[in-house]
């Protein structure tokens, strides 16, 4: 425990310098307003924003970076309990008891639960960050390519297992999106592939411009002005505090919904989503007044609320220790530390300590930023929700403009993102989710280069995923992963997975 | 006496997963022909060309399946297509300003970007549109390029 708490020590120096809280904040502060605008999710708001620290230090940029992604969990929660609309999909969810709740005059109750339930759950998951990724990254350090390409391998048929979207179809996104991974330059024989004489296509696809335009461009695309609502009502400051029978109701369901969401969050797939989801059933199952879900039991704001915050935490465990991403915006997390030329995984922890140890410690500071920003300044918030749509997502276009235009200076990259804009148009009308294809972008080069490297170790032989003890048992839980999927669908049973879906579905703007 | 029944005409008949099942089918394929000349290598060596060509067949795969079930699936006339002129013209703008991009420069594109979404799309007055873009690609500029240094194309403009 001496060193965790040395360590510790380390990064609340870098965390509490006054710039780095500045970035922090910013982080935050914009993170807050993206979660609770519709129509632009994390994954878009981190892409969009990723150009702004550009000439930031790494420290810096990843904290104010990381602000936005956890700083989203807790602004979806307001236009789910003010509007009933999910300003990200991880608050479908709350949409419903918090949203009774508001009919039923407790708007700020149910603002003040969610905001308390957020701060305990990111605290915790971050609490927890700092026990298992450690000593998580010294076990990486013994993984060998087959390793990595059977880790690779397990995380996208996780991945696929979780989704709410059939295997194959997430399959095939993944499959998509390495595919895409796949262009420019071969690292190994220098070969070009699929560039078409277009040099900047040497360098592959970026993931700023593929996100930006599936997640942003593609969103505004399919959502037009006249179908977003703008009446919004603001509590007043001295509605918003629970009474004690509401803290009762609410203290378990916070304290199940942070560790269930906190060990979904280190699962690959969308766990911030999936976390909340699970977290509503399970506080619905065991509640002693099942009837109260969806006509405003506290218990269906507290544990969901907690469970997305605690997940988005957990889900940085598995990019700061293995250096993999568990989703689309830890993706583009790694990839903006390796744009400022840091690789993320085992060797971060002690090549960068005083990166890793100020990200750590600027979460604990974020949370508590957080929960000081949400609870006063919810009247200020909301008053951005009466800015008309018509009007926001011009500036939201520009943004994404400037955003993927800034990464290399590129129009070939905003032509990119608009092809894409494109593309995540027609995947949402045709029910495909995009969210496994950028995984599978992110993925691809790691993935060819220790499959190619496995199988030049191996002198071809492909059985040397099975003669290593680490890669055989992520192999055998691949598979038993896949026999799972397959008897689900052979025997056309309807799991949470296909609940979920649901929900999503109807809750939709 | 009622009428019979007219047989159902084979467009209505289509299924939304055959369409995207056939065109991910013909993706695969392109990537098969567009990267023919790339060395698949032997099994110890793998070449350049082994993982596109893996992917785009496992893609065929997935997608032959997804097209083979469809028929328990949505029609493909029941999707619902009513924003498809609101994005048309959303993409149709911006690309222009893409096009534009670089000989115009950041905040001539940019006013007139938004300017052309609130008036084209939106319908808005001109008077305010204009406003509203100016001030804020003026906004955008100044944080960009003045307090955050980014570098942003000048264009025509002297400065």
């Amino acid at each position: 425990m001496g060193p965790v708490l040395d360590n510790l020590a380390l990064g609340f120096s870098v965390a509490l310098q006054p710039d780095v809280l500045l970035y922090a904040l910013i982080g935050c502060l914009v993170g807050t307003l993206v979660g609770m605008l519709p129509g632009i999710g994390p994954l878009a708001g981190v892409s969009i924003l990723l150009p702004l620290t550009f000439g930031l230090d790494p420290t810096k940029a990843i904290i104010m970076l990381a602000g936005i992604y956890y700083g989203s969990q807790y602004g979806g929660s307001t236009t789910s309990i003010l509007l009933r609309i999910p300003g990200e999909a991880a608050s479908v969810m709350t949409c419903i008891d918090g949203n009774a709740m508001a009919k039923k005059g407790r708007a700020g109750a149910a603002l003040c639960i969610a905001a308390v339930g957020s701060f305990i759950a990111g605290t915790f998951g971050v609490i927890l960050l700092t026990l298992i990724a450690p000593p998580l990254a010294t076990f990486a350090l013994r993984f060998g390519p087959p390793e990595y390409t059977a880790l690779l391998i397990l995380g996208l048929i996780f991945l696929a297992y979780m989704s709410t979207s059939s295997l194959p179809r997430t399959l095939l996104m993944a499959a998509f999106g390495i595919l895409l991974g796949t262009i420019g330059i071969d690292v190994i024989s220098g070969h070009f592939r699929f560039s078409f004489d277009i040099p900047e296509l040497g360098d592959g696809i970026g993931i700023v411009p593929v996100a930006v335009g599936l997640f942003g461009l593609g969103e505004i695309l399919s959502t037009p002005s006249s179908e977003v609502k703008g009446d919004v009502a603001s509590p007043k400051l001295r509605e918003l505090l629970p009474t004690k029978e509401e803290w009762q109701q609410s203290a378990w369901p916070i304290a199940r919904g942070s560790v269930l969401g906190f060990f979904i969050g280190i699962i690959p797939g969308s766990a911030h989503i999936i976390s909340s989801f699970v977290s509503y059933a399970l506080e619905r199952r065991i509640s002693k007044h099942p009837e109260e879900f969806g006509k405003g039991a506290v218990a269906g704001v507290a544990g969901p609320e907690s469970a997305n915050n605690a997940a988005s935490t957990g889900a940085f465990v598995p990019m700061l220790a293995l250096g993999i991403p568990t989703g689309p915006v830890i993706a583009v997390l790694m990839a903006a530390l390796l744009i400022h030329g840091i690789a993320p995984g085992p060797a971060l922890v002690n090549e960068q300590p005083k990166l890793f140890w100020g990200f750590v410690a600027s979460m604990y500071v974020g949370n508590l930023m957080l929960l000081a920003l949400n609870l006063p300044l919810v009247g200020a918030f909301v008053s951005i929700l009466r800015i008309p749509y018509s009007y926001l997502y011009p500036m939201i276009i520009m943004f994404c403009v400037i955003g993927v235009y800034e990464v290399n200076n590129s129009v070939v990259d905003v032509w990119i993102m608009l092809i894409f804009g494109a593309v995540g148009y027609a995947l949402k009308k045709f029910n495909f989710d995009p969210a496994p294809l950028v995984l599978g972008l992110v993925i691809a080069p790691i993935f060819e280069l220790s499959l190619r490297q496995s199988l030049i170790m191996s002198g071809g032989s492909w059985t040397i995923f099975l003669q290593r003890p680490i890669s055989l048992g992520l192999i055998a839980f691949s598979l038993l992963l896949l026999g799972l999927a397959a008897w689900g669908m052979i025997t056309a049973h309807r799991d949470w997975r296909a609940k979920l879906a649901e929900a999503e579905a109807g809750e939709k703007v | 006496m009622s009428l019979p029944q007219r047989p159902e005409a084979p467009h209505a008949k289509l299924r939304a997963d055959h369409i995207a099942g056939g065109a991910f089918i013909a993706l695969g394929v392109a990537v098969f022909i567009i990267g023919w000349d790339l060395p698949f290598g032997r099994i110890w060596a793998p070449g350049a060309g082994m993982l596109p060509k893996l992917m785009a067949a496992f893609m065929i795969l997935l997608a032959a399946g997804i097209f083979i079930n469809g028929k328990s699936q949505d029609r493909f006339s029941d999707i619902s297509w009513s924003d498809w002129r609101h994005a048309a013209l959303i993409l149709g703008i911006s690309a222009v300003a893409v096009s534009v991009y670089s000989w115009l420069g950041f905040l001539i594109t940019m006013s007139l970007l938004v300017f052309a979404l609130l008036t084209l799309v939106e319908r808005k007055r001109i008077l305010p549109s204009a406003i509203y873009a100016i001030s804020l690609t003026v906004f955008a500029y100044w944080l960009f390029s003045v307090i955050l240094k980014s570098p942003l194309e000048h264009g025509v403009l002297w400065f």
